[in-house]
């Protein structure tokens, strides 16, 4: 199970994603609304992943992705991007500054665990045999 | 003069009672404020409004005037929750206040509002604010009802007077 | 991203109601405090949605439905009102609104009744389901 910091203004969205995540057997650990609060709380919790929305007030999800990038290992920070339509040039550049996917709104849990899946491939399917490390430390020994 | 307060005091069981609960259920599940006395309904000679009182009337089968009154800090305090803690820089303070207080009290009475008399729609008018302190005197042709309910952070005071046809246009107020 | 005319009296209302879709990823391409300013929006420009209070000055609500769907009867209108127990809302669903909202107005109300008239603004596969079945 992965620690997930859901970052998105929206009230509506955050409860859904938070739906989404724990269905898909991950554990929200917090809730930002804005990029702000986004940085301070990605310092704070240490997540393994983060979806970003965005358009936020204060601090855009881009601003705030940078600013994750640039004062943490971009190897263990891992985050989504949650885009609207008509932003293509602004995910690609959130993936060149080190975002490790998108999804297009709207979000679905299928796009997350597709995303997260990319990601995390212990995660990317129901339908894989999916070992556990302690079933695939049997298996190996 | 009987047949007047029979129709006052079926107005204050069947429409002021469901008003005043909503002001009660609005405070605690919108707000979450709790409202932790509610006091007698009275008829009072004279009533001396709240600084932040807000005034709506209805039109149908039923004339009234009901207004909502809000302690300085209540209603400071409802300011914040109703703008979700923002810092709103752009806009005059007071004009903030005013907004509030209003849209909760339309918000309050228009839920509750229902026709004891008959079936047909109550419609109620575009809130006011009253914006000084005005104390209203009772003639002979008019009952009030005054209840209030009292918070952490102050009180709410409900009143309702009737008949409408008291008021002048300017919606001020007639003295004995 | 739907563009959304905003119109309410109330000051706190517009700015909450415009905080909300902005929040829900719509564009807000105006604002109105009463209808007959509403309406003069509406014949220069075209918004998808309209959110609209009834208890207004002037003209209500009620009556600028129509003269709303006059100008464009793809002009989508969510009505607004504190009313609970009218007929209010009947009235402005046979006058030709698409929703309506109870108040207070909360971000999850304006998701679902969006979600209703627009269905890819939804985000969860039971929710579409839902509304398909009505």
């Amino acid at each position: 199970m992965l620690k997930v910091l859901i970052v998105d203004d929206s009230l509506v969205i955050r409860a859904k994603m938070k739906g989404f995540l724990t269905k898909l057997g991950h554990s929200v650990i917090g809730e930002a609304k804005d990029g702000k609060e986004a940085v301070t709380m990605n310092e704070k919790l240490q997540p393994d992943l983060i979806t970003m929305d965005i358009s936020m007030p204060v601090m855009n999800g881009v601003d705030a992705l940078k600013q994750i990038v640039e004062t943490c290992n971009i190897n263990h920070t891992n985050i989504i991007m949650i885009t609207a339509n008509g932003q293509d040039g602004i995910v690609k550049d959130a993936l060149k500054i080190g975002a490790k996917g998108y999804i297009l709104k709207p979000i679905s849990e299928e796009k997350l665990q597709d995303s997260i899946g990319k990601i995390f491939p212990q995660y990317y399917s129901e339908e894989c045999d999916v070992l556990d490390e302690n079933e695939l430390d049997d298996m190996l020994s | 003069m009987n047949e007047e307060v029979k129709v006052v005091h079926a107005y204050t069981k069947d429409l002021l009672v469901p008003i005043i609960r909503r002001v009660k259920t609005y405070l605690e599940e919108e707000m979450k404020i709790d409202v932790f006395n509610c006091s007698e309904i009275v008829y009072p000679k004279n009533i001396h409004l709240k600084r932040n009182t807000i005034m709506i009337g209805t039109s149908g089968s039923i004339k009234l005037i009901i207004t909502l009154g809000y302690d300085d800090l209540l209603l400071n305090k409802l300011v914040e929750i109703f703008t979700h803690g923002d810092n709103i820089e752009d806009i005059d303070t007071n004009e903030v206040k005013n907004s509030v207080a209003c849209e909760i009290s339309n918000t309050i009475i228009g839920n509750a509002i229902n026709n004891p008399i008959d079936n047909s729609d109550i419609y109620i008018t575009p809130p006011v604010l009253v914006s000084e302190a005005k104390t209203l005197y009772k003639d002979k042709d008019s009952k009030f009802v005054y209840v209030s309910l009292v918070t952490k952070y102050g009180e709410i005071q409900l009143t309702a007077v009737g008949p409408k046809e008291q008021f002048e246009d300017e919606l001020e107020f007639k003295d004995i | 991203m739907l563009k959304v005319l905003v119109v309410d009296d109330s000051l706190i209302m517009r700015r909450n109601i415009k905080k909300y879709l902005t929040s829900l990823g719509h564009n807000i391409i105006g604002e109105a405090k009463n209808a007959n300013e509403a309406l003069a929006f509406c014949k220069e420009n075209k918004p998808n949605l309209i959110t609209m209070d009834i208890s207004m000055p002037g003209m209500n609500g009620l009556e600028a439905i129509n003269k709303i769907k006059s100008i464009n009867k793809y002009f989508s209108i969510i009505m607004i009102t504190s009313y609970g127990k009218n007929n209010v809302v009947k009235t402005a669903l046979q006058e030709g609104a698409q929703g309506y909202i109870l108040k207070p107005v909360t971000e999850e109300k304006l998701y679902e009744s969006i979600g209703k008239i627009y269905p890819e603004y939804l985000l969860l596969e039971e929710d579409i389901e839902e509304v398909k079945d009505l």
